[in-house]
């Protein structure tokens, strides 16, 4: 099974890629090809990925949540399988590509650095832990989606000010729509991350001597999700709308990011356990 | 192929004078009932504004003689049916005879022929026009089967090419612009300024897509009043503007004046006004009525004429390159009517005949050749080839003595022919 798991950590990366290039093809060539190709690709690759997620699982007797590389696969999966849910739920088919490119990149950072550890300290065995950690990762599953349709909304609002009527202006879906499906993320995404935040706070005092409130990712985290908290609260109180909400989740999501990553490998005093 | 075509379309003639030619249906009526019998023995006339054309078959009743009709003649008749003579001369009118005039028809029934390119309204004209025909009793077996190809070409023209999609004018390239903002129009109301005939048409394609509500603004007051009994709407004082662009999601404005109607500072307030939600204006007043340094307000989409035409000439440009693949459907539809065209030819069906009974024969021969001893074999042979032979006979002659008779009787007894021995599928193997 050893040999199965090193040989899928190879191929995700590789399958993403040609879903991506599906996608992409299907999106600015109007090949008929790709856009025949491109779900089945993507379920397959799904299904590829569940099955390596499981395997790890049972290989290493533990859920692939303990490290950093390993919560980025399952970042990875989660975008995927929400977009599917998506692409299947709106009928909006074109907007794979930009959404599936950053499971594509989460995918090869993992498969480039994770290792194949069996031993979990035993912080790592707690319940509240699963909790914390699945809707950490939904949060920022549904945050990354909806960075990207504010991203695609800020692109097709740009384009049509402008007068420029090409790809993007036929293929996207229109403003409202977009708006309303990056809202929608956000509003889930906000949720699971206060869920998250909320069991973080219970459990991490417990689990941790060295537990401290100015931990850099504590305040990261805290930081964005107040920022969604009140990107959300103007939007209801002071009526903001379109591009300002837009450019404020893309915000918010690259400081994730940064917190996700840069902040966690480097300054984390506590809350990283490799 | 004893087929003819007459016609005028925008390419021979301006619109001043192909409207001299446009016929209302009873005029078409009248027409077919003079042109029935001589020349033609079936005939159809499709009239729109932007042609007028006259398809018809001569020389299939036995009454007439083998030569084609004059066409200076026929068109002098077309132009004399709506007694046109002083402003349509023959030069305008074009003819064309058997394929080519088939070949036309198709063309004009994809869309390829028309002012608009992609434009198949025509193909609902046809299919009435053609109605008339029918009901005077000057569609015979061959027009019927050209139209039924017509209507084919048309269908698969919408279906395998996108030579009928993308807006290509000014009002329904604003609504498609509109589509890209918005989705869903029920849900928003749009603010007409002006009674212009583009701005009111645009107002017709919103309501047409259900726009929530319509709002006229017009300097005449009156005028606008008459726009929104056809439309629909309500009509709202010029003055109100101001407050009207605070309320409305789309505004078109069409309304000739020196000054901006509207202001940045006006839209600027409105949008504080209407907590930022979305503003679409489009602009088709020339010279223009709205200050485009609104554009640069957020969530303020402001389009101009320009800004129209760049959605216009890339549509055009798209279906264009539809044109090839178009080409290959006339084609193949044309090739298709010939082949079904041949096949009622009395050489071909014998032909065809004499196959058929020749295979069973054979079938038949084989199967049972092991019950008759070596000797007797080729006695089974030639004693069967007989029988064909004596029953194919008076068929065979009873078809090529056809001469005498019409071309339609002909026709039909060669259908019947084909139809009760099956012969179809081997004439034309194609779908």
């Amino acid at each position: 099974m050893k040999t199965v798991v090193d040989a899928f950590t190879i191929a995700l990366p590789v399958l993403y890629f040609w879903t991506v290039w599906a996608y992409a093809k299907a999106f600015f060539k109007d090949s008929v090809f790709a856009k025949r190709v491109k779900t089945p690709l993507l379920l397959a690759t799904l299904v590829i990925h569940l099955a390596y997620l499981l395997m790890r699982t049972v290989l290493f007797n533990h859920p692939p949540i303990t490290t950093i590389f390993e919560i980025m696969s399952i970042i990875s999966f989660s975008i995927a399988a929400a977009y599917a849910v998506i692409e299947f739920q709106t009928k909006v088919k074109n907007t794979g590509y930009f959404i599936l490119i950053l499971a594509f990149l989460f995918q090869t950072f993992s498969s480039c650095f994770i290792e194949n550890l069996s031993e979990v300290k035993p912080i790592l065995r707690s319940n509240l832990l699963g909790i914390h950690v699945s809707s950490a990762l939904l949060g920022y599953a549904a945050i990354a989606i909806s960075a990207v349709y504010g991203f695609l909304y800020l692109m097709l609002y740009h384009h049509i000010k402008s007068s420029r009527f090409g790809v993007i202006y036929t293929k996207l879906p229109n403003l409202e729509t977009l708006e309303k499906m990056s809202m929608v993320s956000i509003v889930i995404g906000f949720s699971f991350l206060t869920i998250a935040i909320s069991v973080g706070l219970i459990w991490l005092p417990r689990a941790f001597e060295h537990f401290s409130y100015f931990d850099p990712k504590l305040i990261g985290t805290v930081f964005i999700w107040a920022m969604y908290g009140v990107g959300l609260g103007a939007k209801k109180t002071i009526g903001w709308q379109g591009r300002k909400i837009m450019i404020l989740s893309i915000i918010a999501f690259a400081i994730s990011f940064f917190s996700l990553t840069i902040i966690n490998v480097y300054f984390s005093a506590f809350h990283k356990f490799y | 192929m004893n087929l003819v075509a007459v016609g005028i379309n925008h390419r021979t003639a301006p619109l001043e004078v192909r409207e001299k030619l446009w016929m209302s249906s009873d005029e078409i009526r009248t027409a077919i009932a003079a042109l029935k019998g001589k020349p033609f023995s079936e005939c159809f006339i499709v009239s729109t504004c932007n042609r007028t054309e006259l398809y018809g078959v001569y020389n299939s009743n036995g009454n007439s003689s083998d030569t084609p009709p004059d066409i200076n003649v026929l068109k002098d008749q077309l132009i004399g049916f709506k007694s046109a003579g002083s402003a349509v001369k023959r030069e305008h009118l074009y003819h064309m005879v058997s394929a080519n005039a088939i070949r036309h028809l198709f063309k004009v029934a994809s869309g390829i022929d028309s002012m608009v390119i992609g434009d198949i309204q025509i193909l609902s004209q046809l299919k009435d026009d053609f109605n008339i025909a029918y009901e005077e009793k000057a569609a015979g077996p061959f027009l019927h089967r050209l139209l039924q190809s017509t209507y084919h070409v048309g269908k698969r023209t919408r279906t395998e090419t996108t030579i009928t999609e993308g807006a290509v004018s000014v009002s329904y390239a604003a609504v498609e612009l509109a589509n890209k903002i918005f989705s869903d129009l029920s849900k928003k109301t749009a603010l007409l300024i002006g009674a212009g005939e583009t701005g009111e048409l645009t107002a017709k394609h919103l309501v047409g897509r259900g726009i929530g509500g319509i709002f006229v603004a017009n300097r005449t007051k009156a005028k606008a009043e008459e726009l929104v009994a056809a439309l629909g709407g309500k009509a709202v004082d010029f003055e109100s503007l101001q407050q009207m662009l605070a309320q409305v999601d789309i505004v078109v404005s069409s309304i000739t004046s020196e000054h901006y109607v509207i202001t940045k500072s006006d839209v600027q307030r409105a949008m504080k006004e209407r907590s930022h939600k979305p503003l679409f204006i489009i602009d088709i007043g020339v010279p223009r009525n709205i200050d485009p340094g609104a554009n640069n307000i957020d969530n303020v989409f402001v389009h101009d004429m320009d800004g129209i035409s760049v959605i216009i000439d890339r549509n055009v440009q798209k279906r264009k390159a539809e044109i090839p693949r178009v080409n290959e459907i006339v084609l193949e539809e044309l090739t298709e009517f010939l082949n079904w065209y041949n096949s009622l030819q009395v050489n071909p069906t014998i032909h065809d005949l004499r196959t058929h009974f020749e295979q069973v024969r054979l079938e038949e021969v084989e199967k049972n050749i092991n019950r008759f001893s070596a000797e007797d074999r080729e006695l089974l042979d030639l004693v069967t080839k007989r029988i064909v032979n004596k029953l194919l006979h008076l068929p065979t002659t009873n078809l090529k003595d056809g001469n005498e008779e019409s071309e339609e009787e002909k026709h039909k007894k060669l259908h019947i022919v084909r139809s009760l021995f099956g012969l179809h599928k081997e004439q034309s193997p194609k779908k």
